[in-house]
Protein backbone atom coordinates (compact mmCIF):
# COMPACT_ATOMS: atom_id res chain seq x y z
CA UNK A 1 0.00 0.00 0.00
CA UNK A 2 3.29 2.38 0.08
CA UNK A 3 2.08 3.70 -3.38
CA UNK A 4 -0.88 5.83 -1.96
CA UNK A 5 -0.40 9.37 -2.45
CA UNK A 6 -3.37 11.10 -1.57
CA UNK A 7 -6.05 9.68 0.83
CA UNK A 8 -9.09 10.94 2.43
CA UNK A 9 -11.19 9.06 4.61
CA UNK A 10 -14.68 9.26 5.37
CA UNK A 11 -14.48 13.74 4.94
CA UNK A 12 -17.61 15.67 5.46
CA UNK A 13 -18.18 19.11 5.46
CA UNK A 14 -20.58 21.26 7.24
CA UNK A 15 -21.27 24.96 6.47
CA UNK A 16 -23.68 25.76 8.35
CA UNK A 17 -27.06 23.94 8.35
CA UNK A 18 -26.17 22.46 4.45
CA UNK A 19 -24.03 19.24 4.58
CA UNK A 20 -21.71 19.85 1.77
CA UNK A 21 -20.15 16.58 1.58
CA UNK A 22 -21.08 13.43 3.61
CA UNK A 23 -18.41 10.47 4.16
CA UNK A 24 -16.57 10.40 0.95
CA UNK A 25 -13.27 8.44 0.32
CA UNK A 26 -10.64 8.63 -2.05
CA UNK A 27 -7.41 7.20 -2.81
CA UNK A 28 -5.22 8.41 -5.17
CA UNK A 29 -2.07 5.93 -5.88
CA UNK A 30 1.11 6.90 -7.29
CA UNK A 31 1.40 7.91 -11.19
CA UNK A 32 -2.87 7.26 -11.24
CA UNK A 33 -5.39 9.44 -13.16
CA UNK A 34 -8.82 9.86 -11.83
CA UNK A 35 -12.08 12.19 -12.54
CA UNK A 36 -14.41 13.71 -10.00
CA UNK A 37 -17.53 14.31 -11.96
CA UNK A 38 -21.10 15.46 -10.90
CA UNK A 39 -23.89 17.50 -11.78
CA UNK A 40 -23.17 21.36 -10.67
CA UNK A 41 -23.61 21.83 -7.17
CA UNK A 42 -22.46 18.12 -6.33
CA UNK A 43 -19.67 19.45 -4.37
CA UNK A 44 -16.88 18.83 -6.68
CA UNK A 45 -14.93 21.96 -5.88
CA UNK A 46 -15.72 21.77 -2.12
CA UNK A 47 -14.32 18.05 -2.45
CA UNK A 48 -11.14 19.70 -4.55
CA UNK A 49 -10.89 22.52 -2.02
CA UNK A 50 -10.70 19.55 0.43
CA UNK A 51 -8.30 17.88 -1.54
CA UNK A 52 -5.95 20.71 -1.53
CA UNK A 53 -6.40 21.87 1.91
CA UNK A 54 -7.61 24.96 1.30
CA UNK A 55 -10.69 23.95 3.61
CA UNK A 56 -10.77 21.87 6.16
CA UNK A 57 -13.19 19.04 6.51
CA UNK A 58 -15.49 19.32 9.66
CA UNK A 59 -15.57 14.98 9.99
CA UNK A 60 -12.62 13.04 8.25
CA UNK A 61 -9.29 13.48 7.14
CA UNK A 62 -6.97 13.99 4.27
CA UNK A 63 -3.61 12.87 4.37
CA UNK A 64 -1.02 13.61 1.52
CA UNK A 65 1.80 10.90 1.61
CA UNK A 66 1.03 10.60 5.61
CA UNK A 67 1.03 14.40 6.48
CA UNK A 68 -2.32 15.83 7.33
CA UNK A 69 -2.59 18.81 4.86
CA UNK A 70 -5.74 20.73 6.84
CA UNK A 71 -5.31 23.70 7.24
CA UNK A 72 -1.63 24.06 5.87
CA UNK A 73 -0.17 27.50 3.89
CA UNK A 74 -0.87 27.61 0.71
CA UNK A 75 2.78 27.44 -0.11
CA UNK A 76 3.53 24.77 2.31
CA UNK A 77 1.07 22.43 0.38
CA UNK A 78 2.59 23.59 -3.25
CA UNK A 79 5.86 22.57 -1.80
CA UNK A 80 4.86 19.15 -0.41
CA UNK A 81 4.28 18.63 -4.71
CA UNK A 82 0.31 18.68 -4.77
CA UNK A 83 -0.46 21.50 -7.73
CA UNK A 84 -3.78 22.88 -8.49
CA UNK A 85 -5.27 24.36 -11.75
CA UNK A 86 -7.85 26.68 -10.57
CA UNK A 87 -11.05 26.96 -12.09
CA UNK A 88 -11.32 30.60 -13.55
CA UNK A 89 -8.09 30.58 -15.16
CA UNK A 90 -5.60 32.66 -12.73
CA UNK A 91 -2.25 33.17 -15.01
CA UNK A 92 -0.46 36.45 -14.56
CA UNK A 93 -1.76 39.04 -16.99
CA UNK A 94 0.80 41.41 -16.95
CA UNK A 95 3.78 38.81 -17.13
CA UNK A 96 5.04 37.40 -20.19
CA UNK A 97 4.03 33.41 -21.10
CA UNK A 98 7.30 32.72 -20.39
CA UNK A 99 7.69 34.61 -16.87
CA UNK A 100 4.72 33.05 -15.93
CA UNK A 101 6.69 29.71 -16.04
CA UNK A 102 9.23 31.63 -14.63
CA UNK A 103 7.58 32.42 -11.55
CA UNK A 104 6.28 28.68 -11.25
CA UNK A 105 9.58 27.20 -11.54
CA UNK A 106 11.12 29.50 -9.29
CA UNK A 107 8.36 28.91 -6.34
CA UNK A 108 8.85 24.78 -6.63
CA UNK A 109 11.50 23.24 -3.99
CA UNK A 110 13.25 21.41 -7.29
CA UNK A 111 12.30 22.12 -10.75
CA UNK A 112 13.06 19.71 -13.49
CA UNK A 113 11.94 20.63 -17.02
CA UNK A 114 13.50 23.82 -18.21
CA UNK A 115 11.18 26.42 -19.10
CA UNK A 116 11.33 25.96 -23.41
CA UNK A 117 10.56 22.13 -22.75
CA UNK A 118 7.56 22.70 -20.26
CA UNK A 119 6.18 25.65 -22.92
CA UNK A 120 6.50 22.44 -25.49
CA UNK A 121 4.20 20.74 -23.56
CA UNK A 122 1.28 22.85 -23.67
CA UNK A 123 1.62 23.38 -27.29
CA UNK A 124 2.81 27.38 -25.75
CA UNK A 125 6.47 27.42 -27.58
CA UNK A 126 5.76 30.26 -30.02
CA UNK A 127 3.76 32.46 -27.66
CA UNK A 128 6.57 32.68 -24.87
CA UNK A 129 6.82 36.64 -25.57
CA UNK A 130 3.15 37.16 -25.33
CA UNK A 131 1.48 38.67 -22.02
CA UNK A 132 -0.24 36.00 -20.73
CA UNK A 133 -3.12 38.61 -20.14
CA UNK A 134 -3.68 38.27 -23.74
CA UNK A 135 -3.89 34.54 -24.83
CA UNK A 136 -6.97 33.55 -25.65
CA UNK A 137 -9.32 31.75 -22.78
CA UNK A 138 -7.91 27.67 -23.95
CA UNK A 139 -4.59 29.02 -24.03
CA UNK A 140 -4.91 30.22 -20.69
CA UNK A 141 -6.33 27.21 -18.87
CA UNK A 142 -2.71 25.11 -20.66
CA UNK A 143 -0.51 27.79 -19.46
CA UNK A 144 -2.22 26.87 -16.66
CA UNK A 145 -0.96 23.34 -16.48
CA UNK A 146 2.17 24.40 -18.21
CA UNK A 147 2.25 26.26 -14.83
CA UNK A 148 1.56 23.47 -12.41
CA UNK A 149 3.93 21.30 -14.17
CA UNK A 150 6.81 23.56 -13.28
CA UNK A 151 6.42 22.73 -9.80
CA UNK A 152 7.03 18.73 -11.00
CA UNK A 153 4.62 17.96 -8.80
CA UNK A 154 3.65 14.12 -7.42
CA UNK A 155 0.01 15.26 -7.77
CA UNK A 156 -1.89 17.87 -9.91
CA UNK A 157 -5.57 18.56 -9.36
CA UNK A 158 -7.43 20.14 -11.71
CA UNK A 159 -10.70 21.90 -11.55
CA UNK A 160 -13.07 22.20 -14.32
CA UNK A 161 -9.61 22.44 -16.78
CA UNK A 162 -11.86 22.10 -19.67
CA UNK A 163 -14.41 24.80 -18.91
CA UNK A 164 -14.90 27.56 -21.67
CA UNK A 165 -13.31 25.56 -24.13
CA UNK A 166 -14.03 24.56 -27.48
CA UNK A 167 -14.93 20.96 -28.04
CA UNK A 168 -11.40 20.61 -30.08
CA UNK A 169 -9.48 22.59 -27.03
CA UNK A 170 -10.83 19.97 -24.87
CA UNK A 171 -9.83 16.84 -26.69
CA UNK A 172 -6.82 18.20 -26.90
CA UNK A 173 -6.68 18.66 -23.18
CA UNK A 174 -7.38 15.57 -23.11
CA UNK A 175 -4.78 14.11 -25.23
CA UNK A 176 -2.27 16.65 -22.92
CA UNK A 177 -3.22 14.77 -19.97
CA UNK A 178 -2.90 11.31 -21.53
CA UNK A 179 0.58 12.40 -22.50
CA UNK A 180 1.30 13.57 -19.07
CA UNK A 181 -0.45 10.51 -17.28
CA UNK A 182 2.76 8.10 -15.87
CA UNK A 183 4.47 10.82 -14.94
CA UNK A 184 2.13 11.84 -11.70
CA UNK A 185 -1.25 11.07 -10.66
CA UNK A 186 -3.68 13.46 -12.26
CA UNK A 187 -7.20 14.12 -10.08
CA UNK A 188 -9.55 16.15 -12.75
CA UNK A 189 -12.81 17.68 -12.03
CA UNK A 190 -14.94 17.66 -14.53
CA UNK A 191 -18.99 17.54 -15.81
CA UNK A 192 -17.63 17.87 -19.55
CA UNK A 193 -18.64 13.92 -20.01
CA UNK A 194 -16.90 13.95 -23.26
CA UNK A 195 -13.28 15.08 -21.86
CA UNK A 196 -14.22 12.29 -19.06
CA UNK A 197 -14.74 10.09 -21.89
CA UNK A 198 -11.34 11.08 -23.98
CA UNK A 199 -9.82 9.95 -20.60
CA UNK A 200 -11.42 6.71 -19.79
CA UNK A 201 -9.70 6.56 -16.33
CA UNK A 202 -11.24 5.66 -12.63
CA UNK A 203 -13.88 7.86 -12.05
CA UNK A 204 -16.00 9.19 -8.83
CA UNK A 205 -19.34 10.43 -9.66
CA UNK A 206 -20.53 13.25 -6.85
CA UNK A 207 -24.60 14.00 -6.40
CA UNK A 208 -25.41 16.42 -3.52
CA UNK A 209 -22.52 15.85 -1.54
CA UNK A 210 -22.56 12.58 -1.71
CA UNK A 211 -20.89 9.30 -3.77
CA UNK A 212 -22.73 8.17 -5.92
CA UNK A 213 -20.51 5.61 -7.81
CA UNK A 214 -17.13 4.89 -8.36
CA UNK A 215 -15.50 2.78 -10.82
CA UNK A 216 -13.71 3.04 -13.80
CA UNK A 217 -15.58 5.02 -16.70
CA UNK A 218 -17.12 2.47 -19.00
CA UNK A 219 -18.54 1.30 -16.36
CA UNK A 220 -20.02 4.74 -15.25
CA UNK A 221 -21.11 5.81 -18.47
CA UNK A 222 -23.77 2.56 -18.64
CA UNK A 223 -25.02 3.25 -15.34
CA UNK A 224 -28.57 3.58 -15.03
CA UNK A 225 -28.44 6.01 -12.41
CA UNK A 226 -26.00 8.14 -13.41
CA UNK A 227 -27.45 8.88 -16.03
CA UNK A 228 -30.60 9.64 -14.42
CA UNK A 229 -28.70 12.59 -12.25
CA UNK A 230 -27.44 13.96 -15.29
CA UNK A 231 -30.35 13.82 -17.00
CA UNK A 232 -31.94 15.64 -14.03
CA UNK A 233 -34.43 12.84 -13.74
CA UNK A 234 -33.42 12.60 -9.91
CA UNK B 1 18.93 42.14 -23.14
CA UNK B 2 15.76 43.46 -24.04
CA UNK B 3 14.71 46.58 -25.67
CA UNK B 4 12.87 48.17 -22.69
CA UNK B 5 16.27 47.45 -20.39
CA UNK B 6 18.64 49.30 -22.59
CA UNK B 7 16.57 52.25 -22.83
CA UNK B 8 16.62 52.22 -19.18
CA UNK B 9 20.47 51.93 -18.58
CA UNK B 10 20.95 54.85 -21.73
CA UNK B 11 18.72 57.11 -19.75
CA UNK B 12 20.44 56.35 -16.55
CA UNK B 13 23.59 56.67 -17.81
CA UNK B 14 22.41 60.19 -19.77
CA UNK B 15 21.50 61.57 -16.37
CA UNK B 16 24.95 60.45 -14.65
CA UNK B 17 26.66 62.33 -17.76
CA UNK B 18 24.64 65.00 -16.64
CA UNK B 19 24.83 64.96 -12.95
CA UNK B 20 29.12 64.79 -13.61
CA UNK B 21 29.14 67.96 -15.68
CA UNK B 22 26.61 70.09 -14.12
CA UNK B 23 29.25 71.63 -11.67
CA UNK B 24 31.15 72.71 -14.21
CA UNK B 25 28.03 75.34 -15.43
CA UNK B 26 26.51 76.12 -12.13
CA UNK B 27 27.95 78.04 -8.90
CA UNK B 28 27.79 76.75 -5.43
CA UNK B 29 23.92 77.79 -4.12
CA UNK B 30 22.96 75.69 -7.30
CA UNK B 31 24.67 72.87 -6.78
CA UNK B 32 23.08 72.94 -3.06
CA UNK B 33 19.88 73.22 -4.57
CA UNK B 34 20.12 69.74 -6.73
CA UNK B 35 22.00 68.24 -3.92
CA UNK B 36 19.02 68.51 -1.77
CA UNK B 37 16.64 67.67 -4.87
CA UNK B 38 18.45 64.64 -5.60
CA UNK B 39 18.12 63.39 -1.44
CA UNK B 40 14.34 63.64 -1.88
CA UNK B 41 14.73 61.95 -5.50
CA UNK B 42 16.26 58.92 -3.55
CA UNK B 43 13.43 58.84 -1.13
CA UNK B 44 11.13 58.75 -3.87
CA UNK B 45 13.10 56.15 -5.45
CA UNK B 46 12.76 54.35 -2.34
CA UNK B 47 8.83 54.79 -2.50
CA UNK B 48 8.93 53.61 -6.20
CA UNK B 49 10.94 50.52 -5.25
CA UNK B 50 8.05 49.38 -3.20
CA UNK B 51 4.92 51.00 -4.57
CA UNK B 52 5.70 50.58 -8.28
CA UNK B 53 6.63 47.10 -8.16
CA UNK B 54 3.65 45.52 -5.43
CA UNK B 55 1.61 48.14 -6.46
CA UNK B 56 0.28 48.35 -2.86
CA UNK B 57 0.86 52.53 -1.84
CA UNK B 58 2.30 53.66 1.46
CA UNK B 59 1.11 57.10 2.45
CA UNK B 60 3.41 57.35 5.57
CA UNK B 61 6.50 57.15 3.83
CA UNK B 62 7.77 60.01 5.12
CA UNK B 63 7.76 58.29 8.67
CA UNK B 64 10.88 56.17 7.93
CA UNK B 65 12.55 59.77 6.70
CA UNK B 66 11.76 61.38 10.08
CA UNK B 67 13.10 58.35 11.77
CA UNK B 68 15.91 58.42 9.71
CA UNK B 69 16.83 62.02 10.21
CA UNK B 70 16.07 62.09 14.13
CA UNK B 71 18.23 58.93 14.61
CA UNK B 72 21.18 60.61 12.13
CA UNK B 73 20.65 63.88 14.38
CA UNK B 74 20.57 62.50 17.74
CA UNK B 75 23.54 60.26 17.05
CA UNK B 76 25.55 63.31 15.46
CA UNK B 77 24.39 65.50 18.33
CA UNK B 78 25.90 62.99 20.66
CA UNK B 79 29.53 64.77 21.40
CA UNK B 80 30.65 61.10 23.04
CA UNK B 81 30.22 59.42 20.01
CA UNK B 82 32.83 58.61 18.19
CA UNK B 83 32.85 57.90 14.46
CA UNK B 84 29.36 59.87 14.89
CA UNK B 85 28.41 60.08 10.67
CA UNK B 86 29.24 56.56 9.96
CA UNK B 87 27.35 55.50 12.71
CA UNK B 88 24.46 57.48 11.93
CA UNK B 89 23.63 56.64 8.62
CA UNK B 90 24.10 53.05 9.76
CA UNK B 91 21.70 53.79 12.76
CA UNK B 92 19.28 55.56 10.49
CA UNK B 93 19.14 52.76 7.90
CA UNK B 94 19.02 50.19 10.72
CA UNK B 95 16.09 51.90 13.07
CA UNK B 96 13.63 52.90 9.79
CA UNK B 97 14.04 48.96 8.64
CA UNK B 98 13.81 48.01 12.01
CA UNK B 99 10.48 50.25 12.65
CA UNK B 100 9.14 48.66 8.99
CA UNK B 101 9.99 45.43 9.68
CA UNK B 102 7.73 45.03 12.92
CA UNK B 103 4.67 47.09 11.53
CA UNK B 104 4.91 44.87 8.26
CA UNK B 105 5.10 42.01 9.66
CA UNK B 106 2.11 42.21 11.10
CA UNK B 107 0.97 44.02 8.39
CA UNK B 108 1.60 41.75 5.63
CA UNK B 109 1.13 38.30 8.03
CA UNK B 110 -2.17 39.81 8.54
CA UNK B 111 -3.37 39.87 5.30
CA UNK B 112 -3.80 43.54 5.39
CA UNK B 113 -3.09 44.89 1.73
CA UNK B 114 -4.45 47.23 -0.61
CA UNK B 115 -6.12 50.53 0.58
CA UNK B 116 -6.43 49.20 4.14
CA UNK B 117 -2.36 49.04 4.09
CA UNK B 118 -2.45 52.98 2.56
CA UNK B 119 -4.56 54.06 5.70
CA UNK B 120 -2.51 52.08 8.05
CA UNK B 121 0.66 53.88 7.20
CA UNK B 122 -1.36 57.40 6.73
CA UNK B 123 -1.88 56.70 10.56
CA UNK B 124 1.76 55.57 11.07
CA UNK B 125 3.21 58.84 9.57
CA UNK B 126 0.64 60.97 11.85
CA UNK B 127 1.80 59.29 14.25
CA UNK B 128 5.37 59.63 13.96
CA UNK B 129 4.77 63.69 13.23
CA UNK B 130 3.17 63.45 16.44
CA UNK B 131 6.14 61.56 18.99
CA UNK B 132 8.54 64.06 17.34
CA UNK B 133 6.38 67.28 18.40
CA UNK B 134 5.36 65.64 21.70
CA UNK B 135 8.82 63.76 22.94
CA UNK B 136 10.56 67.41 23.45
CA UNK B 137 12.76 66.29 25.60
CA UNK B 138 14.48 64.04 23.08
CA UNK B 139 13.20 65.21 19.74
CA UNK B 140 13.26 69.01 20.65
CA UNK B 141 9.35 68.93 19.87
CA UNK B 142 7.77 71.71 17.19
CA UNK B 143 11.51 73.31 16.41
CA UNK B 144 12.86 70.26 16.34
CA UNK B 145 16.56 69.77 16.35
CA UNK B 146 19.41 72.14 15.12
CA UNK B 147 22.72 72.15 14.83
CA UNK B 148 23.78 69.09 13.01
CA UNK B 149 27.32 68.87 11.55
CA UNK B 150 27.80 68.04 8.35
CA UNK B 151 28.66 64.31 7.37
CA UNK B 152 33.12 63.56 8.18
CA UNK B 153 34.75 60.22 8.63
CA UNK B 154 37.96 58.63 7.11
CA UNK B 155 37.98 55.58 5.19
CA UNK B 156 41.31 54.45 4.90
CA UNK B 157 43.33 57.16 5.35
CA UNK B 158 41.02 59.33 2.80
CA UNK B 159 39.38 61.73 5.05
CA UNK B 160 35.63 62.49 3.84
CA UNK B 161 34.61 65.85 4.66
CA UNK B 162 31.10 67.33 3.27
CA UNK B 163 31.05 70.73 4.84
CA UNK B 164 31.90 72.30 1.24
CA UNK B 165 28.95 72.52 -1.86
CA UNK B 166 31.14 70.40 -4.34
CA UNK B 167 32.11 67.41 -1.94
CA UNK B 168 28.54 67.06 -0.86
CA UNK B 169 26.79 67.39 -4.27
CA UNK B 170 28.85 64.46 -5.65
CA UNK B 171 28.96 62.49 -2.81
CA UNK B 172 25.01 62.48 -2.65
CA UNK B 173 24.96 62.34 -6.36
CA UNK B 174 27.14 58.88 -6.13
CA UNK B 175 24.68 57.64 -3.45
CA UNK B 176 21.65 58.42 -5.50
CA UNK B 177 23.27 56.63 -8.68
CA UNK B 178 24.56 53.41 -6.83
CA UNK B 179 21.09 53.09 -5.26
CA UNK B 180 18.93 53.79 -8.07
CA UNK B 181 21.03 50.93 -10.14
CA UNK B 182 21.47 48.77 -7.44
CA UNK B 183 17.26 48.82 -6.82
CA UNK B 184 16.69 48.73 -10.41
CA UNK B 185 18.75 45.38 -11.07
CA UNK B 186 16.66 44.17 -8.34
CA UNK B 187 13.50 44.63 -9.11
CA UNK B 188 14.08 43.73 -12.91
CA UNK B 189 15.45 40.22 -12.11
CA UNK B 190 13.60 37.71 -10.23
CA UNK B 191 12.37 39.29 -7.43
CA UNK B 192 10.85 41.84 -9.60
CA UNK B 193 9.39 39.17 -11.50
CA UNK B 194 7.56 37.50 -8.71
CA UNK B 195 6.34 40.68 -6.95
CA UNK B 196 4.49 41.36 -10.29
CA UNK B 197 3.06 38.01 -10.16
CA UNK B 198 2.13 38.70 -6.30
CA UNK B 199 0.44 42.00 -7.69
CA UNK B 200 -1.13 39.99 -10.30
CA UNK B 201 -2.78 37.33 -8.27
CA UNK B 202 -1.34 37.04 -4.80
CA UNK B 203 -3.29 33.80 -3.81
CA UNK B 204 -2.36 32.29 -7.22
CA UNK B 205 1.64 32.95 -6.23
CA UNK B 206 1.24 31.71 -2.87
CA UNK B 207 -0.11 28.63 -4.62
CA UNK B 208 2.55 28.54 -6.62
CA UNK B 209 5.31 28.04 -4.00
CA UNK B 210 6.01 31.45 -3.05
CA UNK B 211 6.39 33.14 0.11
CA UNK B 212 4.08 36.03 -0.61
CA UNK B 213 3.69 37.93 2.93
CA UNK B 214 7.36 37.13 3.35
CA UNK B 215 8.71 39.12 0.16
CA UNK B 216 6.44 42.06 0.40
CA UNK B 217 8.06 42.16 3.51
CA UNK B 218 11.29 41.97 2.47
CA UNK B 219 10.72 44.83 -0.21
CA UNK B 220 8.80 46.81 2.35
CA UNK B 221 11.79 46.94 4.73
CA UNK B 222 14.44 47.89 2.08
CA UNK B 223 12.20 50.25 1.32
CA UNK B 224 11.85 52.15 4.19
CA UNK B 225 15.41 51.35 4.80
CA UNK B 226 16.68 53.63 1.98
CA UNK B 227 14.52 56.23 3.07
CA UNK B 228 15.60 55.84 6.39
CA UNK B 229 19.57 56.39 4.36
CA UNK B 230 17.49 60.20 2.36
CA UNK B 231 16.48 61.28 6.04
CA UNK B 232 20.10 60.89 7.23
CA UNK B 233 21.74 62.54 4.48
CA UNK B 234 19.14 65.54 4.48
CA UNK B 235 19.13 66.30 7.72
CA UNK B 236 23.14 66.53 7.92
CA UNK B 237 23.01 68.54 4.66
CA UNK B 238 20.25 70.99 6.38
CA UNK B 239 21.61 71.19 9.48
CA UNK B 240 18.19 70.64 11.11
CA UNK B 241 15.78 68.21 11.88
CA UNK B 242 12.12 69.47 12.08
CA UNK B 243 8.73 67.07 12.78
CA UNK B 244 7.61 67.91 9.44
CA UNK B 245 10.40 65.71 8.19
CA UNK B 246 8.02 62.61 8.99
CA UNK B 247 4.53 64.81 8.29
CA UNK B 248 1.52 63.92 6.05
CA UNK B 249 2.71 67.03 3.73
CA UNK B 250 6.09 65.16 2.89
CA UNK B 251 4.17 61.76 2.57
CA UNK B 252 1.99 63.30 0.08
CA UNK B 253 4.84 65.12 -2.34
CA UNK B 254 6.56 61.64 -2.23
CA UNK B 255 3.79 60.34 -4.14
CA UNK B 256 2.87 63.10 -6.13
CA UNK B 257 6.89 62.95 -7.69
CA UNK B 258 6.37 58.89 -8.26
CA UNK B 259 3.38 59.76 -9.65
CA UNK B 260 4.74 62.34 -11.67
CA UNK B 261 7.79 60.55 -12.75
CA UNK B 262 6.25 57.26 -13.80
CA UNK B 263 6.03 54.72 -11.19
CA UNK B 264 8.16 51.24 -11.52
CA UNK B 265 10.98 53.41 -13.25
CA UNK B 266 12.85 54.29 -10.20
CA UNK B 267 14.60 57.10 -12.80
CA UNK B 268 11.98 58.24 -13.15
CA UNK B 269 10.41 59.47 -9.64
CA UNK B 270 13.82 60.95 -8.75
CA UNK B 271 13.92 63.18 -11.71
CA UNK B 272 10.14 63.58 -10.81
CA UNK B 273 11.59 65.07 -7.60
CA UNK B 274 14.13 67.42 -9.46
CA UNK B 275 11.64 68.81 -11.84
CA UNK B 276 8.64 69.06 -9.05
CA UNK B 277 10.79 70.76 -6.78
CA UNK B 278 12.48 73.39 -9.49
CA UNK B 279 8.56 74.02 -10.45
CA UNK B 280 7.85 74.84 -6.96
CA UNK B 281 10.45 77.26 -5.94
CA UNK B 282 9.71 79.17 -9.54
CA UNK B 283 6.07 79.66 -8.86
CA UNK B 284 6.54 80.47 -5.39
CA UNK B 285 8.93 83.10 -5.85
CA UNK B 286 5.59 84.22 -8.03
CA UNK B 287 2.94 83.68 -5.72
CA UNK B 288 3.61 81.45 -2.27
CA UNK B 289 -0.26 80.65 -2.60
CA UNK B 290 -0.02 79.49 -5.76
CA UNK B 291 2.19 76.55 -5.63
CA UNK B 292 -0.24 74.07 -3.50
CA UNK B 293 -3.13 74.92 -5.88
CA UNK B 294 -0.84 73.97 -9.12
CA UNK B 295 0.09 70.73 -7.29
CA UNK B 296 -3.37 69.51 -6.70
CA UNK B 297 -4.07 70.29 -10.23
CA UNK B 298 -0.94 68.32 -11.35
CA UNK B 299 -1.47 65.81 -9.84
CA UNK B 300 -5.20 65.04 -10.69
CA UNK B 301 -3.81 65.80 -14.58
CA UNK B 302 -0.94 62.95 -14.17
CA UNK B 303 -3.71 60.42 -12.56
CA UNK B 304 -6.39 60.73 -15.42
CA UNK B 305 -3.89 61.60 -18.52
CA UNK B 306 -0.92 60.15 -18.11
CA UNK B 307 -1.03 56.99 -14.77
CA UNK B 308 2.71 56.25 -16.15
CA UNK B 309 4.17 59.21 -15.52
CA UNK B 310 6.21 61.87 -17.66
CA UNK B 311 8.41 59.48 -19.15
CA UNK B 312 5.54 57.48 -20.63
CA UNK B 313 5.19 60.43 -22.94
CA UNK B 314 7.95 59.23 -25.28
CA UNK B 315 6.71 55.76 -25.45
CA UNK B 316 3.27 57.01 -26.16
CA UNK B 317 4.73 58.97 -29.33
CA UNK B 318 6.63 55.95 -30.29
CA UNK B 319 3.59 53.83 -29.84
CA UNK B 320 1.46 56.61 -32.09
CA UNK B 321 4.10 56.74 -35.08
CA UNK B 322 4.32 53.23 -34.95
CA UNK B 323 0.87 53.00 -35.14
CA UNK B 324 0.42 55.68 -38.16
CA UNK B 325 2.70 53.43 -39.94
CA UNK B 326 1.46 50.30 -40.16
CA UNK B 327 -1.63 52.27 -41.27
CA UNK B 328 -0.68 53.35 -44.13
Amino acid sequence: MSDILLQAENVGIRFGGLQALEALNLTVRDKELCCIIGPNGAGKSTFLNVLTGTLRPTSGSVRFLGHDIAGLPLHRIARLGIARKFQIPSVFPSLSVEDNVKVARWGAPSPVRPVGELLELVALSNRAATPAGELAHGQKQWLEIGMALAIEPRLLLLDEPTAGMTPQETLATADMLLRLKGEFSIVAVEHDIRFVRALNCETLVLHQGRRLRSGPFHDIETDEMVRDVYLGRR
Amino acid sequence: MIARDRNWLLIFAACVALAIIYPFFVGGYQLTVIRDALIFGLFAASLDFFWGRTGILCFGHAAFFGIGGYIMALITLNDAISFASLLGIIGAVAGAALVSAIIGYFLFFGGIRGSYFTIVMLAMGVICQQAAVSWSSVTGGDSGLIGIPPIAFDVGGLHVDLSQDLPSYIFVSAIVAVTVLALWSISRGRWGTVLTAIQDNEVRAAALGHNAPLRLLVTFVLSAAIAGLAGALYVCMAGLVAPDLSGLLLSTEVIVWVAVGGRGTLLGPVLGAIFIQRAQQTISSFNPSLWPLLLGCVFVIIVFVLPDGILSIYARLKALFKGGRRAQ
